[in-house]
């Protein structure tokens, strides 16, 4: 787990061009979205998408469910270690 | 001064021709199915094509159906012959314009070719009619007026409205004596992926305004107007208005609307939303203020428009936005509303024009289309007419003569016309002010390297993470420019650009070419269109204003000027941020140097401030 949620850290690193974030300070559990937190917004949930079926081969069709899914990278490592097809 | 609808041209997904376009909407049939001529691996998408193949267009301009020509300038090519051969007016001796409203130009002819181009010299031709500016003079050529001076307008998926809006102010403003005006647009690859990246499409038949609306199809065609001055005398206005009041009290069968009526271009506004690359604001700014200033200058209330053709789309944020900003406009009393996205698909940079022409219909044959899908009401949406056309409608006591048209686009690019059956009678506007230039700056990088240190001081990390080189350099020349002439905010926004987003366009076809129709980039695509600039500086600044970008090649900050200067001498802005911006990335460098042209430089950033001379108050 701990080793996927710092994939995960760089992958979304890489995918949004998040060049001033350093990993130390990337919170597993810090929200992803809104004002307090890293400060994403839905073009970023789109990429992260993206990202999941490139690397993880997990299909999400709707945004919407993603909503759960998105709230930090713990969660995200949650759904992929449950979900993951590679 | 009233600029009038002298004829129209048609073809999209639901007739190829205007009377076919108007028997579809009156049965309520829908164009969208299968993919046919689009060669996508997304087969589960819904689309709106035209029912002709690129021979067969070829076949009806009179070409040898072999040669190779972008479908965006085929369909432009017949809209324009029918609209010409409607309006029977002799163009000879005269200044005649072309606009046209497109954003993909040639891009399905680019993409099916681009890699056998990158190895064979032979093909390299095809390029050089791939920017918006080079398809529509090849358009207009096609279409027999290689003599007229052409221009496109591309912001998105209301281009063609702003085209329509351009012809208009060059009419009034005496620049031409017959303008062509609206858009085209033909399915690509590059754009069916983009829209499919931004999961924005819907696997279902498209259902505007529905509680279980889910995104849009997309759809392509073209249509084309052709617009004159006329000066209606005073005397002939009371007759007209008299006549019209008459049969507003009932009197039907002095039927003044007829399928051979005068129609008028008789008010317009564009605005930008100012709020996100994508998304629009959830009270509708932008085609709020768009649809209030073209009502404004048609000289008429909310209560005076008797339908509303919506952008309607379909996407849940699109529909809700644009229900908020009508409610807004109408209050209680919301006239009858219909998207026809359901019958075309959304046509993008053409759609603008379509609704025209399908409004036209409307007012002409007396029905109200059809808003196909739509089944349950949704509490942020306005209930919008019905799913079934309604013939011999109220229109035929003509009480309805006026109808609005919206049509937004990526980037907020908001904007309304009203089409109506009675002129204004209003006298030719004049030039009242004289422009003079405030500020400028410019940024010319040969290899892409930009001043660090000046970009930070306007670019924060968050925001940089995003942006193109492109991007950045037009925002660091455009805040210069505005910082020098000490404005915070202009009233107008124009950007001028010969090629658009190459590099963020570019990257998005390699990686769709290289890893397939699937998991491409959003942010890539949402700003791969050319109205990216003037929008995102828009965003910045959250400038309301007019907001225009030009993509006519070597002409393009020629126009961009021409527009300003125009909105200054008019009083209708008081300060216009202008800006020529373009890039070459490394494959075009090699394209040129291919082709034995000077190699252009990789960044180009020039911005000007344009006031109202001191000297004309």
């Amino acid at each position: 787990m701990e080793q996927l949620i710092k994939d995960l850290k760089l992958q979304i690193k890489e995918a949004l061009n998040l060049e001033e974030l350093s990993l130390e300070d990337f919170d597993a559990d810090a929200p992803l979205f809104g004002d307090e937190g890293i400060g994403l917004d839905s073009i970023d949930v789109l990429e992260i998408i993206v990202l999941l079926e490139k690397e993880y081969g997990i299909r999400l069709a709707n945004p919407k469910e993603g909503k759960a899914i998105f709230k930090s990278v713990r969660t995200i490592a949650e759904y992929v270690q449950a979900n993951r097809k590679k | 001064m009233n600029i009038q609808v002298a004829g129209y041209g048609i073809i999209c997904a639901i007739g190829n021709d205007a009377s076919a376009v108007l028997e579809s909407l009156k049965a309520g049939r829908t164009g969208i199915g299968p993919m046919h001529y689009l060669q996508s691996v997304h087969k589960e998408l819904p689309v709106g094509e035209v029912k002709l193949s690129n021979a067969d267009m070829l076949r009806m301009l009179g070409q040898d159906e072999t040669t190779i020509i972008s479908r965006t300038v085929l369909m432009g090519a017949i809209a324009i012959r029918q609209a010409l051969e409607q309006a029977g007016i002799a163009t000879e001796g005269k200044r005649v314009v072309v606009i046209n409203g497109t954003t993909v130009g040639g891009m399905d002819v680019t993409e099916h070719f681009i890699r056998q181009i990158s190895e064979e010299d032979d093909l390299l031709p095809l390029l050089k009619k791939h920017d918006c500016g080079s398809s529509t003079r090849q358009m207009a050529d096609l279409a027999g007026l290689a003599d007229a001076e052409v221009c496109t307008v591309s912001t998105a998926c209301s281009s063609a409205v702003n085209a329509i809006i351009l012809g208009s102010e060059m009419l009034k403003a005496g620049e031409a004596d017959i303008v062509i005006a609206g858009g085209t647009e033909a399915l690509s690859l590059f754009h069916l992926n983009g829209f499919n990246s931004l999961m924005i499409l819907d696997k279902e038949q498209c259902r505007p305004f529905d509680k279980s609306r889910a995104g849009l199809n997309l759809g392509e065609g073209a249509a084309f107007l052709v617009l004159t001055h006329n000066l209606v005398k005073s005397e002939e206005l009371r007759v007209k208005n008299n006549s019209h009041k008459l049969e507003c009290m009932g009197n039907s069968d002095s039927s003044l609307l007829t399928p051979n009526s005068s129609l008028y271009i008789r008010g317009y506004g564009n605005r930008c939303d100012a709020f996100h690359q994508t998304a629009s604001s959830e009270d509708g700014e932008g085609a709020y203020l768009a649809m209030c200033d073209a009502l404004q200058m048609a000289g008429l209330k909310p209560e005076d428009i008797h339908y509303i053709n919506a952008h309607g789309t379909g996407t849940p944020n699109n529909d809700a936005s644009e229900s908020a900003a009508i409610r807004r406009v109408f209050g209680e009393e919301i006239p009858p509303v219909s998207s026809t996205k359901g019958f075309t698909g959304h046509t993008t940079s053409a759609s603008g024009a379509i609704e025209t022409v399908i409004c036209i219909l409307a007012l002409r044959h007396q029905f109200l289309p059809a808003n196909l899908g739509w089944k349950e009401q949704d509490e942020a949406c306005i209930r919008p007419y019905g799913n079934s056309t309604l013939i011999n409608s109220k229109f035929k006591t003509g009480i309805c003569t006026s109808v609005l048209c919206n049509s937004f686009g990526f980037g907020g690019n908001d904007s309304a016309l009203v089409i109506s059956s009675v002129p204004t009678g209003s006298s030719p506007e004049e030039s009242r002010f004289k422009s003079e230039q405030l500020a400028e700056a410019t940024i010319l990088s040969a290899d892409g390297e930009l001043d660090g240190q000046a970009l930070r001081q306007y670019i924060s990390a968050g925001e940089a993470r995003r942006m193109s080189l492109l991007m950045k350099a037009s925002t660091l020349s455009s805040m210069q420019a505005l910082r020098e002439a000490g404005i915070e905010c202009p009233d107008a926004i124009i950007t001028a650009t010969a090629y658009g987003m190459l590099e963020t366009s570019e990257k998005f076809l390699n990686d769709m070419l290289e890893q397939g129709e699937e998991t491409l980039s959003p942010t890539l695509f949402m700003q791969s269109t050319h109205n990216t600039l003037s929008s995102a500086i828009a965003i910045r600044l959250k400038c309301h204003g007019y907001n225009m970008t030009y993509s006519q090649g070597s002409d393009s900050l020629r126009w961009a000027l021409r527009d300003a200067k125009r909105l200054i001498e008019t009083g209708k802005a008081r300060t216009v941020l202008v800006g020529l911006h373009d890039e070459a990335t490394p494959t075009l460098q090699n394209i040129f140097r291919r082709m034995g042209k000077p190699v252009p430089p990789r960044l180009y950033s020039r911005s000007i401030i344009l006031g109202r001379s001191p000297a004309s108050d």
